[in-house]
């Protein structure tokens, strides 16, 4: 099901397809939402990444944030930080044609979270691939005990999907708990950075059943880091920790070998590793 | 398997047999002038009709290294939108490698590993490329005091890999095919088999640099032996790296590497509007761009991050993925080091300080 060109009848896994962008929604004044027609469907799960080519530019590494399935439209949610993300928030417009290849990866274990709790942890930017995984298990709420969705922003302003969280909320077995750096006039929410949200009295107030949960969580690799740490200080145990990690990728397919952790390739083998595995290997959190 | 005897004067006319396959780059002693002396060497040459009758198979391995004919320092791997056309090679034509030594020969079973035995992803180039080539290899004459195939189960002669071995002995060479194709070559040219004195002339002849080769590498042994040479403790701490010290971040033993393979892509605009290309180029993992993201951040930050990657990825991470070390012994990257590093003593100090010792 990969979206792959063709030479001598072999797959180029090099080659990437063609999208046409629909729509650009601004989340923050530095991250937009894109959606993509894509030239023939695909099948993607919940944290598997493409790779979003802006042409002649280059190419970067993208989890969608829309639903999985076999999808003919997508959306990838983008910060403008790098080359190819500058190119694609200042110059791309809706109609202009993109190119993608994938999807690679394993993606999240949707079946290990049958009869747990979930905790999604986000960050930032990062809340955008767990967006996916969000209606992931919205989809198999009934095999679900409970999903705890804890979310970190700079201030309000930089909050990606605003106008959704109410509808999550309003859903039976959800919680959205939300946090921002600093104080700001317009917010009357908790203050201060994402693990606020996982002190042990806030996760007795949430009703979180420690051991009978898994975390997955997403953002930057520092939040990842102080995440983690907070994670095993309040009783998780590294096995029941998923953290989509972040490091450069250029092929995708295992080949060009720079998005290693351990004996890791995070494009085949991630982007999302449980912590029990990588915890040992040199340079995990940079 | 038989072999044969091909007496010097007939070396040309195997060349010549090679020739009607396709291009042929052999390994070649000349003269290299540069602007302070000049010095002879060995490189990899193309092999044109009119140097057919003087060529001579060198007894070393070349300068550079094999893996530019399957993975070259550039290439074209995508046009987009359009998708119609790359032309990787044309026609039948092959490329006819002479030269070999069994260092080389081993390297392409260590990149075949990542580009064509991946289950998941075959590279369509590597794979039209490898299957092009016949790999003609001889037999190491003499070893340099920074060869080490020894030290990870090589030897200096070819026992597998290859279409056509040539050992070389007094008179001429044995010769033998390992494949279809070279049975089909040796049959065009009508050889005696080889006799009973030239083959333990040549067996001892090959004890003979392996011997010298175990004797230049006995004191490094240690830190090779066992079922992993590195085990994931050696690099937890600095402590045992700081031979790395020296190190300029040049790239130069991940270019003279024969499996270091490590690339990016780059997308640039074609000839024609709206059209885009995209390349494969060589990078290196002692850059520290190689690793560095968008925003700065940069999970091997310093230069000693960057070393230890090298020697992480080719004894730990290779090795857990494809259960086979990715290094041939061929010392390039020692004969090339800007600041005298020897990757055995690297290895030797961070084996010093592993778990495994204490």
């Amino acid at each position: 099901m990969l979206i792959l060109g063709r030479i001598n009848n072999m797959e180029n896994i090099y080659y990437p397809r063609q999208a046409t962008l629909k729509n650009i929604k601004e989340e923050t004044p530095t991250i937009k939402t894109y959606r993509f027609k894509l030239d023939k469907k695909l099948k993607f799960k919940a944290g598997q990444f493409m790779q979003l080519t802006v042409p002649g530019i280059g190419e970067a590494p993208f989890t969608p944030s829309s639903a999985p399935g076999d999808v003919g439209e997508m959306e990838i949610t983008i910060m403008k930080t790098g080359k190819v993300t500058d190119k694609l928030h200042d110059e791309v417009k809706v109609g202009d044609t993109i190119a993608l290849r994938g999807p690679f990866g394993k993606g999240y274990p949707m079946d290990k979270f049958d009869g747990k709790e979930v905790l999604v942890v986000g960050g930032g930017v990062g809340l955008a691939p767990l967006r996916a995984l969000i209606y992931a298990l919205f989809d198999k709420i009934e095999k679900i005990k409970k999903i705890h969705i804890c979310y970190g922003a700079k201030s309000p302003a930089d909050q990606c999907f605003k106008d959704e969280y109410k509808e999550w909320e309003s859903r039976k077995k959800v919680s959205v708990n939300l946090t921002i750096d600093k104080p700001h006039p317009d917010w009357k929410g908790r203050v201060g950075l994402v693990t606020c949200l996982l002190e042990k009295d806030y996760l007795k107030k949430m009703n979180a059943d420690i051991a009978n949960s898994y975390v997955v969580s997403c953002g930057p690799e520092v939040m990842l880091k102080f995440v983690t740490f907070k994670l095993l200080d309040v009783g998780f145990k590294p096995e029941q920790i998923y953290l989509s990690m972040n490091r450069r990728m250029s092929c995708g397919v295992g080949k060009c070998a720079r998005c290693n952790i351990g004996p890791y390739y995070l494009c085949k083998d991630g982007p999302d590793m449980c912590y029990a595995d990588i915890k040992d290997y040199p340079n995990v959190f940079g | 398997m038989n072999i044969y005897f091909l007496d010097d004067s007939k070396l040309s006319g195997l060349m010549r047999i090679l020739l009607g396959y396709g291009r042929v780059f052999a390994s070649t002693e000349r003269e290299v002038a540069s602007n302070r002396n000049s010095q002879s060497g060995i490189f990899v040459r193309e092999l044109t009709k009119e140097y057919l009758n003087s060529y001579r198979i060198p007894g070393f391995r070349a300068f550079d290294n094999f893996k530019s004919f399957v993975l070259p320092a550039r290439a074209k791997v995508a046009d987009y939108p359009d998708e119609k056309w790359i032309d990787i090679k044309k026609g039948k034509d092959k490329t006819i490698l002479v030269g070999l030594k069994a260092c080389d020969l081993a390297s392409f079973a260590i990149l075949d590993k990542v580009f064509l035995d991946d289950a998941d992803f075959v590279d369509p180039f590597y794979k039209k490329r490898r299957e092009s080539l016949i790999l003609v290899s001889s037999d190491c004459t003499y070893s340099s005091d920074n060869c080490f195939c020894n030290l990870l189960g090589n030897y200096p002669y070819a026992l597998k890999g290859f279409d056509i071995n040539l050992s070389e002995i007094d008179g001429g060479y044995l010769i033998e095919s390992g494949s279809s194709l070279g049975n089909k070559v040796l049959e065009g040219l009508s050889l005696p088999d080889a006799k009973e004195n030239q083959i333990s002339e040549r067996d001892k002849k090959r004890k003979k640099v392996l011997e010298k080769l175990q004797k230049t590498n006995s004191e490094f042994e240690k830190a090779f032996s066992g079922p992993d040479i590195l085990v994931s403790g050696a690099f937890d701490s600095d402590a045992g790296w700081d031979l790395g010290s020296t190190c300029v971040s040049c790239s130069a033993c991940t270019n003279v590497c024969p499996v270091c393979y490590c690339f990016t892509l780059f997308d640039r605009e074609g000839k024609k509007k709206e059209q885009y290309e995209r390349y494969m180029v060589w990078d290196s993992c002692q850059f520290k761009g190689f690793s560095q993201m968008a925003g700065g951040m940069n999970p091997r930050f310093s230069k000693m991050d960057q070393f230890k990657n090298r020697y992480y990825h080719k004894f730990f991470r290779f090795f857990k993925r494809y259960n086979i070390y990715k290094c041939t012994g061929c010392g390039r990257c020692i004969d090339n080091c800007l600041g005298d590093i020897d990757m055995r003593e690297v290895l030797s100090g961070a084996y010093a300080y592993s778990g495994k010792n204490k």
